[in-house]
């Protein structure tokens, strides 16, 4: 497993992290990203909030992991939208403090037979969002925000887009653990690691 | 004059520019940083989203520029050193609400008239304003200090003719909440930064 980093502190927190330094064989820099540092590897995760102008100039090698057949996993912040095959965007309004005002985000899992949720509850997965996705048709959502209108897609699978699977999510986990701001953000790297590992 | 205040950014949109003090503020794209865009500034903002792997390999370009008069101010936590002077972030283990208190060590412009409890609190919650700590250099002036041992969280160092302000927090320019004393956070900086 690689992830892709982009040398925020939170980027460098996760990658000396131990449970996670242990999952991931690869560290890879994405300003520095050079042909075949991503070969060999089954999934790469692509960690939240790089560099837009960055991460677009290295999007066709990142596209190419699921294109040769592999995994590519996109978390949050990375305007997916713009990059991502079949990825559509609606932002929302965000609410920091739903916690503290006991309101109810709205944020349910999806298949409930899917891996992922042998090693993820939804709470793991629970913290503000600024915006939901909306996927192709064909791929499993994971994790919805139920709202007034249709439900904004959170996270999910997409094998039909490419001969691979690309994963792609809203949430930010690798800023909100490596800035030591929220365990569920912890328990929620560790999930999905753990899931992407089998 | 060209611009007083630069801010290094990671390709997104600065809420900080939106506010009303920050006119003579220009952001620079953290990877078009060069010793020739910042002739013209008096200080540089370096905030908690920074590649500090970049900012590393910049760190002649960094350092001649606060040597030569400048006012650095650096935010977040400190992953990579990028600067003589900065270590690693510490962060707080097993804390209770009491180790995040902020307490006022030394005065100092920027946070002349902003309320610890202010700091401290945000909507009744803590930890928003620091979770850890950096070990300052010799010489340096704490000024803001977390918990019963007042670990700093807030301090500034001489280096040449200039100076680094160090926040292992979130962005000071973040920090403020309006009808706060907070609020007052931003234009102090901004006026420390560029006097």
């Amino acid at each position: 497993m690689g992830l892709v980093t982009g040398g925020a502190s939170y980027h460098e927190r996760t990658l000396a992290d131990s449970p996670f330094s242990e999952r991931i064989t690869r560290g890879l820099y994405l300003p520095a990203l050079a042909m075949g540092d991503l070969d060999g590897l089954d999934v790469v995760v692509v960690s939240d909030r790089q560099h837009p102008g960055v991460l677009v100039r290295h999007a066709p090698a990142l596209l190419g992991v699921a294109e040769r057949g592999d995994t590519l996993v996109v978390l949050g912040e990375n305007r997916a939208q713009t990059w991502v095959p079949g990825a559509r965007w609606e932002a929302r309004p965000t609410n920091f403090w739903w916690w503290l005002e006991g309101l109810d985000p709205g944020i349910r899992p999806r298949n409930a037979e899917h891996p992922l949720w042998r090693t993820a509850t939804a709470g793991d997965l629970t913290w503000h969002f600024h915006g939901v996705l909306h996927p192709p048709p064909g791929a499993t959502p994971l994790l919805v925000a139920e709202g007034q209108g249709e439900d904004g897609v959170l996270l999910y699978e997409d094998e039909v887009s490419t001969p691979g699977r690309l994963v792609v999510t809203t949430l930010d986990p690798v800023y909100h653990h490596g800035s030591n701001f929220m365990p569920a953000a912890t328990r929620c790297l560790d999930a999905l690691l753990s899931w992407l590992s089998v | 004059m060209a611009e007083p205040v630069v801010l290094l950014t990671m390709g997104d949109d600065p809420r900080l520019l939106d506010h009303p003090a920050a006119w003579g503020v220009r952001a620079l794209d953290c990877y078009d940083l060069s010793q020739a865009e910042l002739e013209q500034a008096a200080a540089v903002l370096v905030g908690m989203h920074a590649d500090q792997r970049h900012l590393a390999g910049m760190r002649p370009v960094l350092e001649t520029f606060v040597a030569s008069g400048g006012r650095l101010v650096v935010c977040g936590q400190v992953a990579i050193p990028f600067l003589a002077g900065l270590c690693r972030f510490c962060p707080l283990v097993d804390y209770h609400l009491e180790d995040l208190e902020v307490h006022a060590v030394r005065a100092h412009p920027v946070w002349a008239g902003v309320k610890t409890e202010d700091l401290t609190l945000r909507r009744g919650v803590a930890g928003f304003y620091g979770r850890g700590w950096h070990q300052p250099p010799p010489g340096a002036v704490v000024i803001n200090g977390l918990g019963p041992r007042r670990l700093p969280v807030d301090f500034v160092y001489r280096m040449g003719a200039g100076e680094v302000l160090v926040h292992g927090g979130n962005d000071l320019w973040s920090s403020d909440e309006e009808g706060s004393t907070s609020a007052r956070l931003v234009p102090q900086l901004l006026e420390w930064a560029a006097p």
